[in-house]
């Protein structure tokens, strides 16, 4: 083929392959026009009819009151700080064992049996059913205690959160250069020291992304928490029983007959969702931050 | 070890300078592949050693074995020796921080911390002494007005290092090197990210630290080599094929092979 034919079609053959170039390549935009279009619908839709229906019932009575007898008034103020402890206390007991074994696979354990093996059980757990979670805690903790407990609902929710974290704390610290690593060691850095105050501080902003998508994630769940913490319609800061949560909150009014109750379901929907809106946006505003 | 030992005998004359490292008989090897053959190469002390060569001759691999930077990797090996305070430092038991707080290294690419200006080289310092906060600040001044980067940097010592230019970043590099009060700096291939001014300015800047060290550099430049080296060593395939001083290197070089390289016959 000379090079002014790739220009130029001059048989009839090459020009018709030309034609057809083209329309596949209308086909294929179109089609992925519209996957993107349907995503983006049901998204939106979901969002419009969360605030269109939980919008209205949003009052500071919500945000004072606890939860109460369908027509009485009640609000959701024992669900909302019991989803704050529950999670909170959830990402203290499993951010350490998170970001440290993280710290262990991309640091030390690189490509050993045991390295291996921990990263393909961490990645058993971020895709195992929630539920299982649930009912684990519910045949280790509750059972044998007798009870269920706030406690309870955190652990289940520190084992959800866990595994994002050991990812995120990896893959980030996998992207420090070895030339960092190199130039710190070449100071005459113990290792422990290179990887806490070198790569670690490199990857600080990664970490954190890590540890708040795992707090959005298991700020939502509700299936572990059903034989955990159980839920609780009254006020109550006591871990070691049962407590309430958002989640559950919302399944048990979602289920419910009273208009009010459906309502309230609704607005801690929106609650929820805002939430993890809120602690997304964070997250993409620090990682562009971070990148300059 | 005393760092006296070293540095004894510097008013010697530049031919009869003591040697601060000697290489003897290395072999190196990347798993099963031999990397370096039997390489025998003395770092005369307070000069600079140019290290020229096509990629992949092994001036690099060299150079790691020297401050024993493969040790981090398993799998890479050397035998032979390499001597410096009188000691084998291939030897097993050689203590390897304290090996490295005395042959400091700069790499290719500037690798600040992610850590302001001043921390990037008191990191360096505090790894080895105890040092008060007011000669903290003396030492990192006089390591930042050795680098020629003190009058640039000293109203924004706090600021991050990642924001500096590519060129002060290098400088900022040499400057934590120096900080720890090393014998020995290794350098592979430090201008070769950066643009001719900043280039310029580190090679003047090895001209002031060969007073004072004892200097390995890595080149691809062979302008460079000619410029700042005393001694000139050409390695090729694995070999050292030459070594000697920079102006019978480059004007009348023993081997065939080196005269077509330094001409730019291959490489």
């Amino acid at each position: 083929m000379s090079p002014q034919s790739l220009t130029r079609p001059v048989s009839g053959k090459s020009r018709s392959r030309a034609v057809q170039r083209r329309v596949m390549d209308h086909l294929a935009t179109g089609m992925s026009w519209c996957a993107t279009f349907i995503v983006v619908f049901v998204l939106g839709s979901i969002l419009w009819t969360l605030i269109k229906n939980g919008l209205p019932g949003l009052s500071l009575t919500l945000f004072t009151h606890s939860m109460g007898a369908p027509g009485a008034g009640g609000g959701l103020a024992n669900a909302i700080v019991g989803s704050l402890l529950q999670t909170g206390l959830a990402i203290l007991l499993g951010a350490p064992a998170g970001l440290l074994t993280g710290i262990y696979l991309a640091e030390y354990g690189a490509d050993s049996a045991l390295a291996r093996t921990v990263r393909f059980v961490s990645d058993m757990l971020l895709s195992a059913p929630s539920i299982l979670i649930g009912l684990f805690i519910y045949m280790v903790l509750v059972a044998p205690l007798g009870h269920f407990s706030g406690y309870a609902g955190s652990v289940a929710l520190a084992i959800l959160a866990m595994p994002i974290m050991v990812r995120t704390t990896e893959d980030m610290l996998r992207l420090v250069p070895v030339a960092m690593r190199e130039a710190g060691i070449a100071l005459g850095a113990p290792k422990w020291r290179v990887t806490l105050f070198i790569c670690v501080r490199a990857a600080r902003g990664g970490i954190m992304t890590g540890v708040l998508l795992a707090i959005a994630r298991v700020a939502g769940e509700t299936a572990p928490l059903l034989f955990t913490s159980l839920g609780n319609s009254e006020w109550s800061l006591d871990m070691q029983r049962p407590m309430a949560s958002l989640p559950v909150a919302i399944y048990q009014y979602a289920g419910s007959a009273y208009q009010d109750w459906m309502q309230q379901a609704w607005t801690g929907a929106l609650l929820v969702t805002m939430g993890v809106l809120i602690i997304n946006i964070v997250v993409r505003v620090g990682i562009r931050g971070g990148r300059t | 070890m005393q760092a006296d030992t070293i540095t004894a005998g510097q008013d010697v004359a530049e031919a009869s300078r003591p040697l601060a490292i000697q290489v003897r008989n290395l072999d190196f090897y990347y798993g099963k592949t031999r990397a370096l053959h039997d390489i025998s190469l003395d770092f005369p002390e307070r000069s600079v050693t140019g290290m020229i060569g096509p990629s992949g001759c092994g001036k690099s691999t060299l150079l790691r074995v020297l401050n024993r930077m493969y040790d981090l990797y398993p799998g890479q090996k050397a035998t032979g020796e390499v001597l410096y305070d009188g000691q084998n430092i291939l030897a097993p038991g050689v203590d390897l921080n304290l090996l490295r707080s005395r042959i400091g290294m700069v790499f290719q690419k500037p690798t600040p911390f992610p850590m302001s200006i001043y921390d990037n080289i008191a990191f360096g310092i505090r790894l080895h002494e105890r040092v008060s906060r007011s000669e903290m600040d003396g030492r990192v001044e006089d390591a930042l007005r050795r680098v020629a980067l003190w009058g640039e940097v000293k109203d924004r010592l706090q600021a991050s290092a990642t924001a500096m230019s590519g060129g002060q970043q290098q400088r900022l590099c040499i400057a934590r090197t120096i900080a720890t009060r090393p014998e020995v700096i290794l350098l592979d291939e430090p201008t070769s990210a950066l643009d001719p001014v900043s280039t310029a300015r580190i090679e003047e800047l090895l001209d002031e630290l060969k007073t004072e060290f004892t200097i390995a550099i890595v080149t691809h430049n062979m302008q460079q080599a000619a410029r700042c080296a005393d001694q000139v060593a050409f390695f090729y395939l694995g070999e050292l094929v030459e070594v000697d001083s920079t102006a019978r290197m480059f004007t009348n070089p023993r081997e065939s092979r080196t005269q077509d390289y330094i001409t730019g016959r291959f490489g």
